[in-house]
């Protein structure tokens, strides 16, 4: 132990009075901090994190290569060594007072840098602290190592410089430590998987930017610490005390060994592909962490309040503060200026009616079809329209979850997804026509996934726990008789109060599709959390309104599917050519759909849905009656049908609202904070107050004078992150 | 341990590098307080046998007891308890003298007073200075100093001088016959037949893995068949032609006819004979000089190599 001691505290007075060590390991860190913090804006936020994780990063493979690989044959090549050799010491003092000595040396540089960050930059003291400590002390000695087995392995101090260099530098390029990842095209990103730097760059960042631990890291803080071990369990195999002992070239090989943990490491990361989510999702994050100032728009806040000149800071992702007039100094507020006069900034709109497993519409050739990138791409359809929430009344269970994880990860850009999963409905109920016609062997699945048909009560409270279990957001029941060409057996009402009752005992609102007055009715006794479409072909009775309105039920009347449904009957198509549908419709089902339209074959289709009674008339006077009585609104669109396209539905259905006599401010606030009550969610979106999310749709002209003005989208803000709306389809 | 009398015990030992035999067979034994001296041109096995006993090395074969361990499998201990003073080793330039002292003796598990130490080796005053900044002599003191930090019985010195100048080298010398007077063991492996011949009480002659010749440095003088020399001056230049002297082998005599040399087995016979003849010739004695043959004339008649080879 005494020699242990002896030679730490020798090592850390040699590497003082080294100027190269003081340089390398303090001032060389700081000039990048302070390069790296003034380019990238890191008073701002979120580019702190990436400047701390590339500079610790850059200190880290000094440390390691450098300050213990070369140095280590430096004292051999000049027979430093030689004399400790006929001393009754191992190599062991030598190593572990390497490793120790680096860490000793690094770890105040580490501090230094959290603190300039914290006190020029502002950045919070991060939470995960003794993490983040732990996972760079295992680093530092993960790379001494890598540095020490370097020196057991190279014959001469041009061979170490020459691989020294040929570790460093992808190591540097590769990780994320100079270039950001978010740089990177997808193949590279696979091979930064197998670069151990990369899991310290995205470690470090995600325990500055997600509070991770220790535990979210597990897998690189093992391969870090097995490096280590391995790294200094070969160094002191291969240890040798004098430059005339050379070491065979195959020796080398052992380099490999110590790096294996990452190699296999990344091929684990190829298989499962984690690391590379987790990258997206730390970009995401990187970029929803910006600060700046949205000044001088009106702003409807969406519960309620509306500042003819307001201003909104975001930070953090975060609606940080809202302003009346154009606030203060954006300097003072570290924010960048984003100059907003004349346009309108409302909360995010939310659609909580879509379907995402179906398209809106025909494609060509169905081949070209995929359900996987489809749900994905809708998203972005969504958000790209300011529709920053959307909710999925009915999709394939693990699909639509699946998606819901990937957006809400922030992994790909999308609206933020709620999701139902699947519909409880009746066998040879509404939803079954969708799965009757396809083959037998995927119908079953396809059913399994996107249907519940409990034959009992008992069993209709066992599906909804475990739809809890599976984690989906809501419950969807159909309560449908239909009318006219589509009949359908209608779910059993002891069941569906069953569906009710257990939807509410595990706290899911359950929301009831209904088609007639009894449905409306069945539903609203059964307490349903929203009526979903109320009728579109009967009168809903004042009585039942009141009593909604009484019991807080929501109305979700989706005009745009009663009007898309008349629309396709009548072989119309001016819904495809609305300006954002040809935005964001993918371009094959835009053409598809109306080479549909126009073509014989959906002539069957088009007269089946003649024959489905709908009357706009009685549609419009229901949600007129409901608005009269107070009754909560929301807006949905049922997106997915027939021309309604997934992508600015809300628009749409606020626009259909205002033509039914809806004032546009009523409508604005069910596009927004009733919808996000109905989500129950409201505490977090919907509105734009401070501690919200920030998902914003700035938008050109005041919809309380014309609702269309939602259309004329000047910048939507998702989390934080101003959306660059001409990228968002590059991305699947 | 074979005698308590016996610090280093060598019997048979061999070394080979694959086909190589670089220690071929050999046998000595060194007694407590004895300096040993270990002569041998490059490549003869020295280093090997002296590696060996430091316990760097594993022999091939032969027993080896160093301080009584077996320097294979008690290498840690034996390296404990003795004392190194290696050539060409190295210290970084910014390590302070007391520094490297320290660290030294945090390696053993006996340890000697440092300052004294240092007091002792006459760098004291340099204590605090940077070993880049020693001179040859400093450098070699501490060398010296770090060889002795853990008060061992028994101390190698490997060309302990070799590179230093006259001066300090003979101020090594001292601190070497000081170390003598304190009956330590010292075995010395050395190129300077005067530093054996001064300081060493046995000499071991090594050449091609064997030993060829262990005896006093004396001893191996006269075991000698050469011949010792009488080289003797005179005014005037000798005349021919000269008679045969009691005892000589042969006489040469120098280009200026005034220096002559006689070579002979018994020297002090036929320089008797010769003054005899240079009084009746009448010529004046200017200079009279006894060469005895040595230690590198018996070295070079062994080996048949100069030592510097």
């Amino acid at each position: 132990m005494k020699s242990y001691k002896a030679l730490i505290a020798l090592d850390l007075k040699l590497a003082l009075r080294q100027k190269s060590v003081i340089f390398f390991n303090y001032l060389f860190p700081l000039i990048f901090f302070f390069i790296f913090g003034q380019a990238m804006h890191a008073e701002r936020g979120a580019a702190m994190t990436m400047v701390i994780s590339m500079v610790l990063i850059i200190g880290i493979l000094g440390n390691g290569l450098f300050g213990a690989g070369i140095r280590a044959v430096q004292e051999r090549e000049a027979n430093i060594l030689r004399r400790y050799k006929v001393t009754p010491i191992t190599p062991a003092p030598l190593l572990v007072a390497s490793v120790v000595t680096g860490w000793i040396l690094y770890m105040p540089n580490v501090i230094l840098i959290l603190a300039l960050a914290h006190f020029l930059y502002g950045m919070p003291w991060p939470q995960s602290m003794g993490s983040i400590l732990v996972f760079i002390s295992i680093a530092i000695a993960g790379f001494r190592s890598i540095g020490l087995i370097l020196a057991s392995v190279v014959n001469s101090m041009q061979e170490s410089q020459l691989i020294v260099q040929l570790i460093y530098l992808p190591m540097l390029f590769l990780s994320g430590a100079t270039f950001p990842l978010s740089m990177f095209p997808p193949w590279l990103l696979v091979i930064t998987q197998f670069v151990p730097a990369t899991y310290m760059v995205t470690g470090i960042q995600g325990m500055l930017l997600q509070k991770e631990g220790i535990g979210a890291n597990l897998q690189p803080t093992l391969a870090l610490v097995l490096t280590t071990c391995v790294g200094l369990f070969i160094g002191y195999k291969l240890f040798r005390w004098e430059k005339e002992e050379k070491i065979r070239a195959s020796a080398k090989l052992w380099l490999a060994v110590v790096l294996a943990p990452f190699l296999l490491l990344g091929a684990w990361q190829m298989h499962t592909r984690t690391g590379i989510e987790k990258t997206k999702i730390l970009n995401r994050q990187l970029a929803r962490g910006d600060t700046y100032l949205i000044r001088g728009a009106r702003i409807i806040a969406g519960n309620g309040k509306v500042m003819e000149s307001g201003s909104v800071l975001v930070r953090g992702g975060k609606i940080a503060q809202v302003f009346e007039g154009s606030g203060p100094d954006p300097k003072s507020l570290n924010a960048e200026v984003v100059e907003a006069v004349g346009k309108t900034i409302l909360p995010g709109l939310i659609d909580v009616h879509v379907h995402l497993g179906a398209p809106g519409g025909f494609y060509p050739d169905t081949s070209t079809y995929d359900p996987d990138k489809s749900r994905l791409r809708e998203l972005a359809a969504y958000l790209y329209s300011g529709v920053t929430t959307v909710r999925s009344v009915g999709d394939g269970l693990d699909n639509v979850l699946q998606a819901r994880t990937i957006v809400n990860s922030g992994e790909a850009l999308g609206a933020e997804l709620f999701a139902c999963g699947p519909m409880f409905t009746a066998p040879g109920g509404h939803g079954t026509e969708y799965f009757k016609d396809l083959p037998a062997s995927i119908r079953q699945r396809a059913e399994r996934q996107s249907l519940r048909l409990p034959g009992s009560a008992d069993e209709a409270r066992q599906q909804v726990d475990q739809l809890k279990k599976d984690g989906v957001d809501c419950i969807k029941a159909i309560l449908e008789a239909g009318a006219g060409s589509q009949v359908f057996n209608r779910l059993d009402t002891g069941i569906f109060d069953a569906v009710a009752h257990e939807a509410h005992a595990d706290d899911l609102p359950l929301a009831v599709h209904t088609g007639d007055v009894r449905d409306v009715s069945d539903a609203v006794n059964a307490q349903a959390d929203s009526v979903e479409h109320g009728s579109l072909r009967e009168k809903i009775p004042d009585a039942l309104f009141e009593q909604m309105a009484k019991q807080g039920t929501f109305y979700d009347p989706t005009l745009s599917v009663g009007e898309a449904m008349k629309d396709f009957a009548a072989g119309k198509t001016t819904l495809l050519k609305r300006s954002l549908v040809q935005q964001v419709g993918p371009p094959e089902l835009l053409q598809g759909t109306e080479e549909a339209m126009a073509s014989k074959d959906t002539e069957s289709m088009r007269k089946a849905m003649s024959e489905y009674p709908i009357d706009m008339q009685i549609a419009n006077d229901n949600l007129k009656r409901a608005q009269e009585h107070g009754v909560l609104l929301v807006t949905g669109s049922d997106a997915g049908n027939y021309l309604v396209v997934h992508g600015p539905t809300v628009q749409h259905e606020m626009q259909l609202w205002v033509q039914a006599g809806i004032p546009p401010f009523v409508a604005l606030q069910a596009a927004t904070y009733n919808a996000a009550r109905l989500l129950r969610a409201e505490k977090r979106i919907g509105s734009i107050q401070p501690g919200n999310d920030a998902d914003l749709l700035v938008v050109d002209g005041n919809p309380l004078d014309d609702i269309t003005a939602t259309e004329r989208i000047s910048l939507v803000v998702f989390k934080g992150e101003r959306i660059d709306r001409t990228e968002l389809f590059d991305q699947h | 341990m074979s005698a308590t009398s016996s610090a280093i015990s060598v019997q048979g030992l061999k070394k080979s590098y694959g086909e190589l035999e670089a220690v071929k067979g050999i046998d000595f034994e060194i007694q407590t307080g004895e300096v040993f001296g270990l002569l041998g041109p490059n490549g003869a096995g020295k280093t090997t046998t002296v590696e060996i006993l430091e316990g760097l090395r594993a022999r091939s074969g032969g027993h080896v007891a160093v301080l009584g361990f077996d320097p294979d499998t008690q290498r840690q201990r034996l390296k404990d308890r003795i004392g190194v003073c290696l050539q060409a080793t190295n210290f970084p330039e910014k390590i302070r003298v007391h520094e490297a002292m320290e660290v030294f003796a945090s390696f053993y598990s006996r340890n000697v007073d440092l300052n004294q130490l240092l007091k002792r080796l006459q760098i004291e005053e340099k204590r605090n200075a940077f070993y880049g900044t020693l001179s040859g002599g400093q450098k070699q003191r501490l060398a010296l100093a770090l060889a002795l930090v853990n008060d061992p019985q028994l101390i190698f010195l490997d060309e302990p001088t070799t590179g230093l100048d006259p001066q300090v080298r003979a101020e090594i010398h001292s601190l070497l016959e000081e170390l003598k007077r304190e009956h330590r063991t010292i075995l010395l492996t050395t190129h300077y037949i005067e530093e054996a011949e001064r300081l060493c009480d046995r000499v071991a002659i090594v050449d091609e893995g064997r030993i060829i010749a262990l005896d006093t440095p004396a001893r191996l003088q006269q075991q000698s068949r050469s011949a010792s020399s009488i080289v003797v001056t005179c005014a005037t230049p000798f005349p021919e032609p000269r008679p045969a002297w009691a005892q000589a082998t042969e006489s040469a005599l120098d280009s200026s006819g005034h220096t002559l040399t006689v070579h002979s087995r018994r020297p002090a016979a036929t320089l008797v004979d010769l003054v005899k003849w240079i009084d009746q010739q009448g010529l004046e004695l200017t200079d009279v000089r006894l060469k005895q043959p040595s230690l590198e004339d018996v070295f070079i008649e062994l080996t048949g190599k100069s030592l510097r080879q």
